[in-house]
């Protein structure tokens, strides 16, 4: 603004235009309001999971275990993302469990501000005790979801064996941006070609600090190691947020 | 798929600096995709190219990609290379693995307008 009379700078004042320099990141704004999000769900005292496969992997089927093998225990929210239909929050809420679906019309992934919304519906589900799991399901889609932070504590990759173990070298974006790898539908691995060592090995080659489980929800193998890695995770998680 | 969502981002970010420095026309925008970003370059130009004539500040604007090498980073000495792969054994340490190393954003440079 100019300084004497207070006017916008328009005439002689415009300002000079050529090469502006910027330097920011194209998903800054996707990012803040993940940021944003991130601390929404610590005030509900909530650790937040994304889940993030191609279609058809067993994310709902590993929500649904995961809730039976954790009832009575920890209190369970989950944020459903899908392109059309309930039908995955029906499968949740069947279990009486707050769930919120939120349908993309289209869209391919997931964003921090659809997130944010559904964080919001899902707080008037909630009674005042808050919540201890967030479990957020991405769109089925082992490519676009990657980019884009939603506010989670931690981002879950799944792979099933029908898929085949090669998916770890050929997308190698959902395994390098996560920290837990969960094979699924291992009790599958006698009738396809499959190698969970070379997924395993991999998948830990793009990223080594990877934590990794084996599971199949119908025989419930190895579901004991990941609810118990979650309840140890909420524990270290909430003497963080102590200090 | 969502290289298209990401260049309306593009264009929204352009557009508002085009009002905010009161440009009529823009000339050439600059980004730089990272090697990581998981972004297939000819599908974002090819959303660029769409979307750009939707704006009259747009229309016609040159869209310039960087694309810088890939780089690595040891995960045990934590040493910076370029030129290898994801996975080798880091030639200095010998001990640890190579990892890939930053380069996974999409970053817009700069823009030149009038």
């Amino acid at each position: 603004m100019c300084e004497s009379c207070g006017c916008q700078g328009q005439g002689s004042f415009k300002k000079e235009i050529g090469v502006i320099e910027v330097n920011q990141r194209l998903l800054a704004a996707n990012d803040a309001q993940a940021e944003f999000n991130r601390h929404y769900i610590e005030k509900l005292g909530a650790l937040s999971i994304n889940l993030i496969s191609s279609p058809g992997s067993g994310k709902t089927t590993l929500l649904e275990k995961t809730i039976d093998a954790l009832a009575g225990e920890l209190r369970i929210g989950v944020i459903e993302g899908d392109i059309e239909t309930e039908r995955d929050a029906d499968r949740i809420r069947a279990r009486g469990i707050p769930v919120v679906q939120l349908t993309t019309g289209g869209a391919c992934h997931l964003d921090a501000h659809i997130v944010h919304k559904g964080i919001r519906t899902l707080e008037t589900q909630l009674d005042r005790t808050g919540l201890d799991l967030l479990f957020i399901e991405n769109v089925g889609n082992l490519v676009c979801p990657v980019s884009f932070k939603l506010g989670e504590h931690l981002r879950a990759v799944l792979l099933s064996v029908p898929e085949g173990s090669d998916k770890p070298a050929k997308y190698p974006k959902a395994f390098m941006t996560s920290q837990v790898f969960l094979i699924t539908k291992t009790d599958l691995v006698p009738y396809f070609d499959f190698s969970m060592e070379e997924a395993e090995r991999e998948a830990t080659r793009l990223n080594p600090g990877l934590e990794k489980f084996r599971l199949s929800s119908v025989t419930g193998e190895n579901f004991d190691a990941w609810v118990g890695y979650l309840r140890n995770l909420l524990k270290k998680y909430r003497n963080i947020l102590k200090d | 798929m969502h290289e298209l969502s990401l260049a309306q981002n593009l264009i929204s970010q352009v557009l508002n600096l085009a009002r905010e420095h009161q440009a009529k026309k823009v000339l050439r925008v600059s980004v730089e995709i990272g090697p990581f970003s998981g972004v297939v370059v000819d599908s974002f130009r090819f959303g660029y190219e769409v979307l750009s004539q939707e704006h009259g500040e747009t229309r016609g604007s040159v869209l310039e990609i960087r694309e810088p090498e890939q780089s690595f980073r040891c995960f045990s000495c934590g040493h910076v290379f370029n030129g290898k792969k994801m996975g080798d054994p880091c030639p200095d340490c010998k001990e640890g693995t190579l990892v890939a190393w930053g380069g996974d954003d999409i970053i817009l440079l700069s823009v030149e307008m009038e």
